[in-house]
């Protein structure tokens, strides 16, 4: 248990970052305790060890290849830069809406049933129509009959104010 | 230019951290990538260089984390190419030669952020206060930080010598 409160000052005792007293504690300490001396000279040693690592080379193929990034971007950049157009931007958003609601079709787990449904509302649709063209047409022969009736009661009423005073 | 000023660096660090020169060839065109297309959006007010590492920094451990390189080697340290040392003996550069040979192995005993915070501070040299905003983390979990990761490569090296000595 003191050796690992004491571990947590061996850094700060390699850096002389302790106060007198507290440095003191870290001496003492390593000389009563041989674990501790052998941890801190390792320790020491890979601090050194890690200060003197050098910068790694790099080959020239590669630096070659880092120089060729922004020319690559570039390029890239070009070919799609139509694509952030301002004045495709409505068409942009309509796309994306019509690609995520296609999708939610397409992928849906219960598409025939959707399928289905459609057809049903199409039939329905297609016999509403029909009726509704019946409809009209026998309104339209029905209009015809009473013609005659419609006009004269039209005259007799005179709608316009030429009554006869 | 970008690349003279920030590659070797920016490769150093990616070398340091995965260990073999494929990844850290692949990581440095990644991170390059990543900061020509985040240019725009840099705050001139801040520390370009800091910035720049902190992009790196991110990279290399969502990297890290994304596909378990701990699991692989890393390269033979003899490849590294090393600084020349005229100062000492043959021998004394043979035992350096040798403990950052261990050291270099041991990294792949530390965890992802353990791991950068001790290049960043150790190799790079980097004060307490900068790897702080590299990795964005308060200073006083950053030295806790640096200290365990000290004690772990420490105790790596002691099993590897022990090992050896056949204790």
């Amino acid at each position: 248990m003191e050796c690992e409160l004491f571990e947590n000052l061996l850094s700060p005792y390699l850096e002389d970052e302790l106060t007198a007293e507290e440095r003191l504690a870290v001496e003492e300490h390593l000389e009563s305790c041989a674990d501790c001396s052998v941890l801190f000279d390792l320790m020491r040693e890979t601090q050194e060890s890690l200060a003197d690592f050098p910068q790694a080379e790099m080959s020239e193929k590669f630096l070659e290849r880092l120089y060729e990034i922004p020319q690559r971007k570039r390029k890239f950049r070009l070919s799609l830069d139509f694509l952030g157009r301002p004045a495709l931007q409505p068409y942009m958003a309509a796309a994306t809406i019509l690609l995520t609601v296609m999708s939610f079709y397409l992928f849906h787990p219960e598409k025939s049933a959707i399928d289905k449904s459609i057809n049903r509302q199409v039939h329905l649709g297609y016999s509403k129509i029909g009726k509704l063209y019946s409809e009209a047409e026998t309104f339209t022969t029905s209009l015809g009959e009473h013609k005659d009736n419609i006009l004269d009661t039209v005259k007799r009423k005179q709608p316009f104010g030429r009554n006869g005073d | 230019m970008l690349v003279n000023t920030y590659s070797r660096r920016i490769f150093s660090l990616a070398y340091q951290f995965s260990g073999t020169r494929e990844e850290a060839e692949d990581m440095t065109q990644e991170i390059f990538l990543k900061l020509y297309n985040s240019l725009k959006k840099f705050d001139f007010s801040r520390n370009f260089d800091a910035w720049l590492l902190t992009l790196a920094r991110n990279h290399l451990i969502d990297e890290y984390r994304r596909t378990k390189w701990e699991k692989k080697t890393r390269d033979e340290f003899n490849e590294y190419s090393l600084k020349e040392t005229t100062e000492i003996g043959p021998e004394d550069a043979a035992l350096r030669e040798e403990t950052k040979k261990r050291v270099w192995e041991g990294f792949n005993h530390l965890s992802a952020d353990i791991r950068m915070t001790i290049i960043l501070r150790d190799i790079q040299g980097k004060k307490y206060e900068e790897v702080a905003e590299i990795m964005d983390l308060p200073l006083g979990t950053i030295k806790s930080r640096v200290n365990r990761g000290r004690i772990q490569l420490a105790k790596v090296l002691k099993e590897q010598k022990e090992k050896e000595n056949g204790m």
